[in-house]
């Protein structure tokens, strides 16, 4: 009997899997899993930076963030269909990686690079509450139900297959982009800038791109949050949303695209349990990514790569 | 006019002179072990906590204070000891995320027990302020001022002077050769670490007494201790404490001349321009790499 | 016919410290330099001004008659000065195989948005590399750890990976940093014949750092001898092997 052969292809048999699940949840269940797939390209774009790139950004709640106001506004302020957003909210979120990454270019590198993320974001979210006739302040400002093509999608179930669709492009696309020479600079950015360097890598130039790709793929994060959402808030992009995001790339497995996803299915459902106890998230996940960092530091991707080599992660093609 | 300028610097210095004590606390910590501690803030708020929880216990504030400080020495060695030695010869990655998930982890501690509740660090003493010339100097400035500059004198004899400055000197000069001359550098990073707490911990008790206490205070502090770090040079332990006093002020005039948004965001101002045009700020050395 | 790659009066200072005090030397194609003399004589500080990681504070360098003294590490590697490092520059998390790709980099005629949209040249241009890397590894006879990440190898594999990946290229000029650290005897051996195989038969030029005398005054065609930052010597092996002023560098002064 031949033996089944076990490729990266067989990947495209998960979101077969997920097809029929609107069938079988409810609204809110539903809503539950779309919020776990919005957290897939938040993880994914994040994971770039920090995972593969080796920068400790603190920079990606402003991507996220970004990408939702710029969806939000123009669905809202200028009635564009929401469909029509979530590229626009991607290349925002793009920008804003590039303007964070910027110092790379003056040869500014590790946790100065991190404080300048830091910085960035904060004066970000101050934006976000200041600029009030554009982004309500505060209270933040309602999103139209999503719409595309002309088509209003009314339920849960109906978010889900677009969100899915997103996902998985954004899934192919990242791995296109990890498993080339791009990845590959990356990487060897992170284990060793100055031999980089010496392969003919511009290294500032791959820092400021793996910031803006990370910011792209974010930034259609926060294109999904407006839409599963409907309201966008500052207060939905503070410091205590960035611990939920490094929980997702850290127990997930740092620097692999598959960690991002399993760490988005396993993280982001958690906050709906005990929203009611202030203060249990960030205690919850600071616990658990120490645990993470002393125990699994490689995260649940790298129990899997342990099972099959299919799983580990590759940054080049065959 | 004058007056006005004067009255904003008295009062810029005054923040200022908290702004310094922080960055010098986390410029301690990063020199003696080499790794930024992203969880200092929580530190601070930890600090304040822990002195507001003995005052509530009833002791006096003197007793408290320095019970407070110990308890979070004591923090900062233990979580040094038990969760970044291990990881020590890891990936720099690791070390600081670590020091980041501590801090969170701590704060969200305190948010969960007092994360609904305003709570406020009673003074031990009474709010006063006088008028010298057209300047009006308050209690608060003067604590302040009074405590930071008494910290500052003690550090600057203790690493100058005695014998365990020029210890310290020797690890900041050279992790490797501290350790060839026999010094035991993994115990030196635990009680560096715990010294550094203890005095971001003062800091936080100082900021307690001018605005009310809240798990967040951490975080805005770290803020704008990275930024008086950056502006005075990362690393160095006099451009912190120039760095914070140039912040205070700044913030003040800023607010006052230009806007208001100003007191919000001059720090995060400071710390993107420094990086973009000056990376090794002040008093730093090379902060750039030519790679 | 200009030299392939030449040094001229180059000094190196760190603030008030010559580490390179207007050293000149000269590597024609298929040569072997050999770079000698005791720690802290300014080897490694003239390797990294050549490769472009330290600034050049007076001299020229030049590469098949271009200056290259004022360029970044990577414009320099990009047109065909590879080198390894002292304690081992590879990719610990990468595969010995993603190593060698990484070397390839700038022969990986990929582009970003041909990637995104799936071209076909694009895919194909990876795949080749990918093929290339694999025949690479074979040829050196370390295919078998191609998917094992660097930092498990065993010092000789990683010291020939690194090689490996800095020739990736065929550039036309190699520097190689103490190349034989931690090599047992034979693999020392195997690794000497290597480096005349590069010389002799692609006509790469070879600067080499290297400690261990005997590799040296096997493999080289000149020996450059450098003490205090000052060249000391500059001529075939048997005739630096004579030489009292290296005699005395080594022996320390007496």
């Amino acid at each position: 009997m031949p033996r089944l052969r076990v490729t990266r292809r067989l990947f495209w048999l998960v979101p077969l899997a997920l097809l029929p699940l609107p069938l079988y949840l409810d609204q809110y269940r539903q809503y539950v899993v779309n919020l776990m797939l919005m957290y897939v390209p938040v993880g994914i774009g994040f994971n770039v930076v920090v995972g593969n790139l080796g920068l400790l950004a603190f920079s990606n709640v402003a991507f996220f963030g970004i990408g939702a106001y710029t969806s939000g506004v123009l669905a809202l302020k200028l009635g564009v269909p929401w469909w029509l957003t979530i590229l626009p909210a991607g290349l925002m979120g793009a920008l804003a990686g590039c303007a964070a990454g910027i110092p790379a270019l003056r040869g500014v590198r590790l946790f100065y690079l991190a404080i300048m993320t830091l910085a960035f974001g904060e004066l970000l979210r101050w934006v976000y509450i200041r600029w009030v006739p554009v982004t309500g302040g505060s209270f933040g400002m309602s999103v139209p139900p999503p719409s595309v093509f002309g088509w209003t999608l009314e339920t849960e179930g109906h978010k889900f297959y677009v969100f899915l669709v997103l996902v998985v492009l954004m899934v192919v696309l990242t791995d296109r982009v990890l498993r080339s020479r791009f990845g590959r600079a990356f990487m060897a950015i992170k284990d060793n800038e100055l031999a980089a360097a010496a392969m003919g890598i511009p290294t500032d130039r791959y820092i400021l791109l793996a910031f803006a790709w990370g910011g792209f793929v974010v930034g259609i994060g926060g294109s999904m949050y407006a839409a599963l959402v409907g309201h966008v808030t500052p207060i939905a992009f503070d410091l205590t949303e960035l611990i939920l995001e490094f929980a997702v790339i850290m127990v997930g497995g740092l620097g692999s695209l598959l960690g991002s996803v399993i760490g988005a299915a396993v993280i982001t459902a958690a906050p709906e349990f005990f929203r009611e106890w202030l203060g249990f998230q960030e205690l919850l996940f600071g616990l658990l990514i120490i645990a993470v960092i002393l125990f699994l530091p490689r995260g649940l991707a790298s129990l899997l790569a342990r099972l099959h080599p299919v799983f580990v992660d590759r940054y080049y093609r065959d | 006019m004058l007056a006005v300028f004067l009255q904003l610097v008295v009062s810029g210095v005054a923040t200022g002179m908290l702004y310094a004590l922080v960055a010098l606390s986390m410029t301690v910590g990063y020199r003696a072990t080499t790794v930024v501690n992203f969880g200092h803030g929580d530190m601070v708020m930890a600090g304040a906590y822990a002195v507001f929880v003995f005052v509530g216990s009833g002791l006096p504030f003197a007793p408290a204070l320095l019970l407070g400080l110990v308890v979070l020495f004591l923090f900062g060695l233990g979580t040094q000891r038990v969760l970044m030695r291990p990881i020590i010869a890891g990936p720099h990655l690791s070390l600081a995320m670590m020091a980041l998930a501590i801090g969170y982890a701590v704060r969200g501690g305190a948010r969960l027990e007092w994360g609904s509740e305003v709570t406020t660090l009673q003074r031990p003493y009474a709010q006063d302020a006088w008028m010298v010339g057209p300047v009006v100097f308050t209690t608060d400035d003067l604590v302040i001022a009074t405590f930071v500059i008494l910290l500052l004198l003690v550090l600057f004899l203790v690493f100058n002077v005695t014998p365990v400055g020029r210890l310290i000197r020797a690890v900041f000069q050279s992790q490797r050769g501290a350790a060839l001359v026999g010094i035991d550098v993994h115990a030196f990073h635990g009680v560096m670490w715990g010294a550094g707490a203890a005095l971001g911990a003062a800091g936080g008790v100082l900021l307690a007494l001018i605005v009310p206490l809240s798990p967040d205070m951490g975080v805005w502090t770290l803020l704008r201790g990275f930024a008086a770090m950056t502006l005075g040079g990362f690393g160095s332990l006099h451009g912190a404490v120039i760095g914070g006093l140039i912040l205070g002020v700044m913030e003040k005039l800023l607010g006052f001349y230009l806007s208001t948004v100003f007191i919000d965001i001059t720090a995060y101002l400071i710390t993107i321009l420094v990086l973009l045009i000056r990376p090794s700020g002040l008093f730093g050395r090379q902060a750039a790499v030519r790679v | 016919m200009a030299a392939l790659l030449e040094v001229a009066d180059v000094t190196v200072r760190f603030g008030g410290l010559t580490a390179v005090d207007a050293v000149s030397l000269q590597v024609g194609a298929g040569e072997v330099c050999a770079l000698i003399g005791p720690n802290g004589a300014g080897k490694t500080t003239l390797f990294n001004a050549v490769s472009g990681n330290v600034a050049v504070t007076d001299g020229r360098v030049t590469f098949r008659g271009e200056a290259i003294h004022r360029l970044t590490p990577h414009e320099i590697a990009a047109k065909g000065v590879r080198r390894t490092f002292q304690n081992g520059g590879l990719f610990g998390q990468l595969t010995a195989l993603e190593n060698v790709l990484v070397g390839l980099h700038t022969r990986v005629d990929s582009r970003l948005l041909g990637l995104l949209a799936g071209r076909k040249a694009a895919r194909q241009a990876e795949q080749a590399a990918t093929r290339q890397a694999r025949e690479l590894l074979d040829i050196f006879e370390i295919g078998h750890v191609a998917d094992t990440p660097a930092a498990d190898l065993s010092g000789g594999q990683q010291r020939m990976v690194e090689i490996v990946r800095a020739l990736a290229t065929e550039p036309p000029l190699l520097l190689l940093d103490e190349p034989a650290v931690g090599l047992a005897p034979h693999m020392r051996a195997q690794l000497g014949a290597v480096i005349r195989r590069l010389a002799a038969e692609r006509g790469i030029g070879i600067l080499l750092i290297e400690h261990a005398i005997e590799l040296v005054m096997s493999v080289s065609d000149r020996v450059v001898v450098l003490n205090y930052g000052k060249k000391v010597a500059d001529a075939p092996p048997d005739v630096v092997r004579a030489d009292r002023n290296v005699l005395e560098a080594y022996l320390g002064h007496a």
